[in-house]
């Protein structure tokens, strides 16, 4: 909150102004004086219903004021005259204070305080007063705290005097007098507070203590000081330069000063108002942010002064009252005018002087107001803030903007509205712009609130104008609002999204509403471009994402089909990239085999996932791949005669197939290729029927590859032991060798594979095949290796018989120390077991000495206690 | 209204910028002002703290209202034009005798305003102004004076403040780290014052708090009533 310094400007009345209060006449001319031109008012008082005045000629007058509203909520007084009493002296009365408590007036004349009764004004038969008074003051916050009893204060008769007096019923007692540094020209009180005009300066002067507090200097002497109690411990001063300052009984101020005029005469205040008098104006500011709200003319003024929330002026000739505008009322002007800042400032000011249940409901109103009013000049964060603190039911705001709500929405604007615009057309004047933002600022906010509180109870309505707005402004947001959890109501959502030709977005709705089936139907419409949407290039991509992930088994076999008419390979993912649970679960491989029949590519696809990546163990699928590949390869061979990268990629595949897999029908595979060039697979073939040398022959004789022919020898070797091995490259050697012909390729063959793979053979074998001719030169690593390998056996072999025949020498002396000395059994030596005598040369005997039969070591298992017993016995003797 | 826990009073000559540098601060901006009638003030929320800042009015006319605004004050900031010596020699003379009535620990800065009107270019590195370029523009292309007021003028003043005010070099925040030059028109400087200001205030209003009720005065600040010579209005 700011309190800025106000400047004084003479504003023509409305263009600055808040109509906080209205100017009523209460007692006419007439009423009072007739026709008696001297006769002028000099002081009033109000209470209750009670005006009395006081006049130059020393009358009193009382009236009653009965306050009237019309029904059009105009105030108006009528004043009846109750009576009017002369005081006898020939001097004015120059102040009037009611005492209510004790049905007393107290008046001011001659510089004596008359206690007076307040009905009947006569004068009380005790006599009582307080002489010597210039001026006098009530303690609105008095200290005895007996009920019925006024603390008076008076500006003394005799200088630099103040004395403060205790008013009962009919006596009246002083209680203290104070001497102040200057002469006091105004006082007022509170509590012990004395807060006074002196000559130079204003102070605070506790009576009590003494002890004073300079607040700041000021010249009675030519300008009127005003010092006016506004409330607990606060003071409003006349300062200079025309201030009105605000003084705490500390000696501080809290609030920044209101600017008056130079010629202020008087001041009142009326919550949250402070009201001055000159000689032509009252003036009304603002305690809230001290700006000066209203200017009233008013024409020779003399006296202001607020009597219980009344404020009351009085020219010389006539009574007025300042009617205050309820708040309401006002804070509704300043919305009008759209001064919002001012207006919450009022609002909030009010909350101490409203019920607070009253309060909140009407401040709530109030910010949402000022809310539509920032919204409606898009201020849109101001607008917010204001909507949040407001709790605004955010459908005021959506039901601006036309058909955004849903037509099953039960929402009706509060009445009276919050604003003065029917929508969002006539707050925009048509400004396309303008509009543009709006929708944009809801956008956002709602987007921002559906997941608060603030969404609670309407959802639906939040969320479905929320899809609206991003249909309309074409927004990525739609898609993101679609797939995750939203309230969007179907029908209304479904008709805007067609109308504005969001169709994947529509499928989304469907989807989102279990509605699989009108979803596809849309989606698969777009990719065959029956209908128009753009969103997704990859929709296919997507419809066959979303196939593989539906479990709804009927929607899946309908549109695989055209799935896989559109594209084999991507299509076939429905059923391949299907999580494994629910392949497992809902769907028959061997449906889908048949199904994708028609599409061989797609079918090798599924077989290729069922056979290598979930590895089921079927033969019927491995073989059925192995045919697949094997029918493509020939359907491929008779089209081109080159081999092309198809083909090697599935000779590749077919190959692999055949090398890993036991599961296929080797014969009838070997039967398909029987007379094709497919020389290598038949040599897998063969091998898989371990007949390794027709295997041997294809690749060394029909294919000529050697290094097949060794990676053959290799590979159907693994895991099955050196014998093996050797026996295959030996078989290799074989037929490389037992050619008949000799073919100088063979031959190197031959020699490669000796020496290149020493280890692999038993060189004595190898010997024998080997044909004399051959140098030793040509075997030369070969024999090296095996030379040295044979040496290398023998050295380990001896070896492991000298370790053995250490390890045996151990043995047998462990054997001889055991035997050690003889044992001699005579009839004293007994059982350890049974503890008798040994009848046979036959005994066992433990390692600790102890000795028993047989048959009694055989038992010990049933008895290890006992024998442990005995043996710790035998060896204590 | 919130009741603010601390206080804190600019004071200085009629337009040195005090309502300037305070707008600057609260309102990001700065804009045309008109001399400032009796005082206005701010609440600034600094942490769980509501801070007061008391922008008075440097017109001779209003300067009996000084010792009020002063009163319990936690810090006042000593407000001058680097262009003006007058501007600086004012403060000692007219001013620094209002802040009598502030918080026995108040503690004082001194600040040099306006001086991107100077040639003293050590200011545009550090400048805090988002619109530099316009700054630039502004500050550069005009006609630069020759700085009136040195920084070791206002250094030599916070001594002698600390004379006056007898307090012990020791026992106060660095002459070099109080005083202040800064500019409302750029917003150079302007918010690192407020900042320290504000942080060195902290601890002065826990103080209070601890004490006794915010900003009320220390009984010993009371004087018997007595009849001041001080000037009447003008
Ligand atoms: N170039 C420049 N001008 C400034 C700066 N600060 C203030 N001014 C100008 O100086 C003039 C006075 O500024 P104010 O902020 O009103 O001064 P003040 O101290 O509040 O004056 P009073 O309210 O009379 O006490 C205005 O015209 C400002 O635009 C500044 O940093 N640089
Ligand atoms: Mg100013």
């Amino acid at each position: 909150m700011t309190y800025s310094e106000v400047i004084k400007q003479d504003h023509p009345e409305g263009t600055m102004s808040v109509k906080a209060f209205k100017l009523v006449s209460a007692v006419e001319r007439e009423m009072l004086m007739g026709d008696k031109a001297h006769i002028n008012i000099e002081c009033i008082e109000c209470c209750g219903k009670n005006l009395y005045i006081g006049t130059n000629d020393c009358f009193i007058y009382h009236f009653l004021l009965d306050e009237k509203i019309s029904t059009a909520g105009k105030v108006t007084f009528a004043a009846t005259k109750q009576l009017h009493k002369y005081l006898g002296f020939k001097k004015s009365v120059t102040e009037l204070k009611a005492a209510s408590a004790l049905t007393r007036l107290l008046v001011l004349c001659d510089n004596t305080i008359t206690l007076v009764n307040m009905m009947n004004l006569e004068p009380v038969p005790t006599g009582a007063r307080i002489k010597g008074a210039v001026t006098f003051t009530l303690n609105e916050n008095p200290v005895s705290g007996d009920p019925f009893c006024v603390e008076v204060c008076i500006i003394s008769v005799k200088r630099r005097t103040i004395q403060m007096f205790m008013v009962f019923e009919d006596r009246v007692q002083i209680v203290k007098e104070v001497f102040t540094p200057e002469q006091p020209y105004a006082v007022a009180v509170d509590g012990y507070y004395l807060c006074l005009a002196l000559t130079t300066q204003y102070i605070i002067l506790n009576y009590n203590t003494g002890i004073s507090q300079d607040l700041f200097p000021y010249c009675s002497d030519e300008k009127r000081p005003i010092v006016k109690r506004i409330g607990r411990q606060e003071f409003l001063l006349a300062g200079p330069g025309g201030l009105g300052m605000f003084a705490t009984v500390d000696g501080i101020s809290q609030r920044a000063p209101v600017h008056w005029s130079e010629n202020v005469i008087g001041a009142a205040l009326c919550f949250p108002y402070v009201v001055a008098l000159d000689d032509e104006f009252i003036t009304v500011h603002s305690m809230l942010d001290q700006q000066q709200k209203q200017t009233l003319p008013f024409k020779e003024g003399h006296i202001l002064q607020d009597f219980e929330g009344k404020v009351i002026v009085a020219t010389n000739k006539g009574v007025y009252i300042l009617v205050p505008l309820p708040l309401e009322k006002q804070i509704q002007d300043l919305l009008a005018s759209h001064r919002v800042e001012e207006a919450l400032v009022l609002a909030k000011g009010a909350r101490r002087n409203i019920p607070k249940e009253k309060f909140q409901v009407m401040y709530k109103r109030i910010l949402q107001q000022a809310g539509f009013i920032q919204f409606a000049q898009l201020q849109f964060l101001e607008a917010k803030e204001l909507f949040r603190s407001g709790q605004l039911d955010v459908r005021e705001l959506i039901s601006l903007y036309p058909f955004l709500l849903p037509t099953s929405s039960s929402f009706i604007r509060s009445h009276p509205p919050l604003h003065e615009y029917a929508d969002l057309n006539q707050l925009t004047q048509g400004d396309q712009e303008k509009m543009t933002k709006c929708k944009r600022f809801l956008m956002s906010y709602l987007n921002e609130v559906r997941s608060t509180d603030v969404a609670n109870g309407y959802k639906e309505d939040i969320d479905t104008a929320l899809l609206k707005l991003y249909a309309e402004a074409n927004h990525e947001s739609l898609l993101d609002l679609l797939v995750s959890e939203n309230f969007c109501l179907l029908t209304d959502s479904a008709a805007w999204l067609e109308k504005h030709k969001k169709y994947f977005a529509l499928g989304l709705l469907y989807h989102y509403n279990g509605q699989d089936a009108a979803a596809l139907q849309l989606w698969v419409k777009i990719v065959n471009g029956d209908i128009q949407d753009s969103t997704r290039s990859d929709l296919y991509e997507y419809i066959v994402d979303f196939l593989t992930f539906c479990s709804d088994q009927d929607l899946v076999w309908k549109y695989s089909e055209w799935a896989l008419q559109k594209n084999e390979e991507v299509g076939v993912q429905i059923f391949t990239k299907r999580p494994l649970e629910e392949q497992e679960k809902n769907i028959n491989p061997d449906d889908i085999i048949s199904r994708l029949n028609k599409y061989p590519k797609s079918l090798v696809k599924y077989l290729e996932h069922l056979v290598l990546e979930r590895r089921i163990e079927k033969e019927k699928y491995h073989t059925h791949l192995a045919v697949l590949y094997l029918e493509a390869i020939f359907q491929l061979k008779s089209v081109a005669t080159d081999n092309c990268t198809e083909t090697t990629e599935l000779l590749f595949k077919l190959r692999s197939l055949l090398q890993k897999s036991d599961l296929y029908r080797i014969h009838f595979i070997l039967d398909k290729i029987r007379g094709t060039d497919l020389h290598m697979e038949s040599a897998i073939l063969y091998g898989k029927l371990e007949e390794h040398e027709k295997a041997l022959h294809i690749l060394v004789h029909e294919l000529k590859d050697f290094h097949a022919a060794e990676e053959y020898c290799i590979w159907n070797s693994e895991n099955r032991g050196l014998q093996y091995r050797q026996r295959l490259f030996h078989m290799l050697l074989s037929v490389y060798l037992n050619t008949g012909t000799s073919d100088c390729a063979l031959v190197m063959a031959a020699v490669d594979l000796l020496n290149n793979h020493a280890a692999e053979f038993d060189a004595a074998l190898v010997l024998q095949l080997v044909p004399d001719n051959w140098s030793v030169q040509l075997l030369c690593p070969f024999l090296a290796g095996a030379v040295r390998q044979s040496i290398h056996t023998t050295r380990m072999t001896q070896i492991a018989l000298g370790l053995a025949q250490a390890e045996n020498l151990i043995y047998k002396h462990e054997k001889v120390k055991q035997k050690g000395t003889p044992i001699l059994l005579s009839d004293k030596k007994v059982c350890q077991v049974c503890q008798n005598p040994f009848c046979k040369p036959v005994f066992v005997k433990y390692p600790n000495g102890g000795m028993v039969h047989t048959h009694c070591a055989a038992n010990r298992h049933l008895n290890s206690n006992m024998i442990h017993r005995s043996s710790s016995s035998s060896n204590q003797t | 209204m919130k009741k603010p826990d601390g206080k804190v009073v600019l004071l200085g000559d009629m337009s040195v910028g005090k309502t300037s540098l305070l707008h600057r601060y609260m309102e990001r901006r700065f804009q045309d002002t008109v001399s400032t009638v009796g005082g206005a003030f701010y609440l600034k929320q600094w942490g769980p703290y509501n801070i007061s800042i008391w922008d008075t009015a440097g017109r001779e006319q209003f300067h009996g209202l000084g010792s009020m605004y002063c009163r319990g004050a936690a810090a006042v900031i000593l407000t001058y034009d680097v262009n003006s010596l007058q501007s600086l020699t004012e403060l000692e003379d007219r001013f620094l005798a209002l802040t009598d009535t502030a918080s026995a620990d108040c503690i004082f800065a001194i600040v040099g305003n306006k001086v991107d009107l100077t040639d003293d270019c050590a200011l545009s590195p550090e400048t805090e102004d988002e619109n530099r370029p316009e700054k630039s523009l502004a500050s550069c292309g005009s006609i630069k004076v020759r700085k009136q007021v040195r920084a070791e003028d206002a250094i030599a003043l916070y001594k002698k403040i600390l004379k006056y005010k007898m307090l012990d070099e020791k026992d106060v925040p660095a002459a070099e780290k109080m005083c202040f030059e800064t500019s409302a028109k750029t917003g150079y400087k302007v918010d690192y014052l407020f900042e320290t200001v504000f942080e060195m205030v902290v601890p002065i209003i826990v103080r209070q708090k601890a004490e006794g009720s915010p900003q009320t005065v220390d009984i010993t600040d009371y004087k018997p009533a007595k009849r001041t010579k001080s000037g009447c209005c003008a």
